[in-house]
C-alpha cells in the first residue's frame, strides 16, 4: 500500500529543528514520521539512536511498511554540549558527537536511499550549522561533526547526481531551539545586535528552507543553504 | 508590490509570473517596450516601466512611476543583464564595461532609489540575479563575469547594512538556463544553440539545463515570508556545476 501524500522521515523529530520541520510538513499536508531517542509529534512517532546503524535501519524500514514510500529524509538529530574548550574535550564526547551528528546522517540516508532509488526519486537534507562554515571558538567536536556533514552531503548528491534524488545542506544559524540554554551567551542583547536580522532565526524559518528544497530544490545539488541571520556571509 | 528588471523574455519573465501567481503586484521593466513588456504588465497587475537602467536618470524614473500608480517597491529582482562574450585582449574598452555599466551599476542606482521606500515600509527584498560565472568565472567571459561578482559582493555587504533596517538582500546565482541568451554563448564557442545545451548539460553533475520557472521558483523563495532568516547569501540553483569545474 503505497500512500497518496508524500512522506517525510525525520530524524531529531522531537524538540527544536526536528520538531519544527515535523509540523511545516504536516501543515503542508505531508506525512510525518519522526525517529528520535524521544517520542516526537509526528504521524509515526519512531525511537531509535540513529548512531546505531541497525536501529536506524530499522527505523525506516518500519516508515516504508507503513507508508509505502519515502520522499524526504531531514537528518536533524543533534545536540550542542556549550562552551567546552577543545583541550578539554574528551574521546568519548568527540566520538559521540561524530557518531551523532555525522553517523545519524550517514546510517539515516544508507537506510533510506534503496526506498528513494526504488521509487526513482526523493530528497535528503542534512542539517548542518553555521558553525561549520565559519568554524568557532569552541565546541570544536561540534562543529566538526557539522562540518564533516558538509562533505558527506556534497559527494552524495554528486553521486546521486544523474538519478532524480537530490541532496542538499541546510545550515542553520543561531537558532531559538533548546538546543541554546536560557543563559546561552547567543541569547545576549550584545551578541544579538551583531547579527544584521537583529533576532535569532526563528525553528520555522530552518523549517521553510527544508520545504523549500524539498519541493521545488530540483536544481540544487550539493548546495548549502543557510539561514543565519546574517552571521555568516 | 515588486518591480522586476530585464522582464520582457527568458528569466525575468518567469520571475514576474511566478511573483505574480505568489500575490505579488509586478511593475516589469526591460530596455524598451515592443508590446511584450506591456502584455505582461497586463498579467501581473502591474505597470510597464521601460527603461535602460544605466542611463543616469532612469532609476529615480522607473521608481517614481511605479510607485506613483502601486505604492513603494517592496521586493526589488535585479535580472537585467547584458551579457557579451570574446577574448579578453580582443575587447574594445568600450565594450568590456557595457556589462558592468548595466548589470551593476545600473543597479546599483536603482537599489539607491528604492531603498527610500522601502524605508517607509520598515521592510524590503532585494534579490539579485547573479550567476555562477560569477562565482567561479568563465573564459572569454571576464567583463560578465565581473559584473556578477560585482553584484554578489553587493549582496553581502547591503545583507550586512540593511538588514538592521528590515531590509533583506540575497542573491541566487544560477548557471546554464535554457533561453534565448544561450545563443551568445553558442556564437562565441562558434557552434549551433543545439550543440551548446548538449555541451553545457554535459558539464553538469544532474545532466539538466534550469528553465527559466525553476529559478524563479528560488526567487520566490526569497521573496516571500519564510525566508526573512537569509541574509547576504547567495543561491546556487545549478545543478552543482560550480562546485565541479567545469
Amino acid at each position: 500500500m503505497t500512500a497518496a501524500r508524500p512522506v517525510a522521515v525525520i530524524t531529531g523529530a522531537a524538540s527544536g529543528i526536528g520538531a519544527a520541520c515535523a509540523d511545516h510538513f504536516r501543515r503542508s499536508a505531508w506525512q510525518t514520521a519522526g525517529i528520535d531517542l524521544h517520542l516526537s509529534d509526528t504521524d509515526l512517532p519512531l525511537t531509535a539512536d540513529v548512531a546505531n546503524r541497525a536501529a536506524a535501519t530499522a527505523a525506516v524500514s518500519e516508515v516504508a511498511a507503513r507508508f509505502g514510500r519515502i520522499d524526504l529524509l531531514v537528518s536533524a538529530a543533534g545536540y550542542y554540549e556549550e562552551g567546552i574548550d577543545v583541550a578539554e574535550i574528551s574521546v568519548q564526547q568527540w566520538d559521540r558527537m561524530l557518531a551523532v551528528i555525522l553517523g545519524g546522517t550517514v546510517n539515516a540516508a544508507a537506510a533510506v536511499l534503496p526506498h528513494m532509488v526504488s521509487r526513482g526519486q526523493g530528497t535528503i537534507v542534512a542539517i548542518s550549522s553555521e558553525l561549520a562554515l565559519a568554524g568557532s571558538a569552541t565546541d570544536l567536536h561540534y562543529v566538526a561533526a557539522k562540518g564533516a556533514v558538509l562533505g558527506f552531503a556534497k559527494s552524495l548528491a554528486v553521486e546521486l547526481a544523474q538519478t532524480s534524488i537530490r541532496v542538499n545542506v541546510v545550515a542553520p544559524g543561531p537558532t531559538d531551539t533548546p538546543l541554546l540554554a536560557p543563559g546561552s551567551p547567543w541569547r545576549t542583547p550584545g551578541y544579538l545586535a551583531t547579527l544584521p536580522l537583529g533576532r535569532l532565526v526563528r525553528p520555522q524559518e530552518i523549517a521553510a528552507a527544508v520545504y523549500f528544497l524539498a519541493t521545488e530544490g530540483e536544481l540544487y545539488c550539493g548546495e548549502v543553504l543557510s539561514p543565519n541571520a546574517g552571521a555568516v556571509i | 508590490m515588486a518591480l522586476v528588471t530585464g522582464a520582457a523574455r527568458g528569466l525575468g519573465h518567469a520571475i514576474a509570473l511566478r511573483l505574480a501567481q505568489d500575490g505579488f503586484r509586478v511593475a516589469v521593466n526591460d530596455i524598451c517596450d515592443d508590446g511584450r513588456l506591456t502584455a505582461l504588465a497586463g498579467r501581473t497587475g502591474g505597470i510597464a516601466v521601460p527603461a535602460d537602467i544605466s542611463e543616469g536618470t532612469a532609476a529615480a524614473r522607473i521608481v517614481r512611476q511605479t510607485s506613483g500608480m502601486l505604492g513603494p517597491v517592496r521586493v526589488l529582482v535585479a535580472n537585467a543583464a547584458v551579457m557579451s562574450m570574446g577574448p579578453f585582449l580582443e575587447q574594445e574598452p568600450g565594450k568590456w564595461w557595457r556589462p558592468i555599466d548595466v548589470n551593476l551599476s545600473g543597479h546599483f542606482r536603482l537599489i539607491q532609489a528604492v531603498l527610500p521606500g522601502m524605508r517607509g515600509l520598515g521592510e524590503g527584498r532585494i534579490v539579485i540575479i547573479a550567476s555562477g560565472w560569477g562565482v567561479v568565472g568563465h573564459r572569454n567571459a571576464t567583463a560578465y563575469a565581473a559584473s556578477k561578482a560585482g553584484l554578489i559582493a553587493l549582496t553581502k555587504g547591503m545583507g550586512r547594512e540593511l538588514g538592521p533596517q528590515g531590509i533583506v538582500t540575497n542573491a541566487v546565482a544560477p548557471s546554464y538556463i535554457d533561453t534565448e541568451q544561450l545563443q551568445v554563448d553558442a556564437d562565441d564557442l562558434g557552434i549551433s544553440l543545439n550543440d551548446v545545451r548538449q555541451r553545457y548539460r554535459e558539464l553538469i553533475p544532474t545532466h539538466q539545463l534550469a528553465t527559466p520557472g525553476q529559478i524563479a521558483a528560488t526567487v520566490a523563495f526569497l521573496a516571500g515570508p519564510g525566508s526573512a532568516g537569509v541574509i547576504g547569501q547567495v543561491l546556487q540553483p545549478g545543478g552543482g556545476v560550480t562546485r565541479t569545474r567545469a
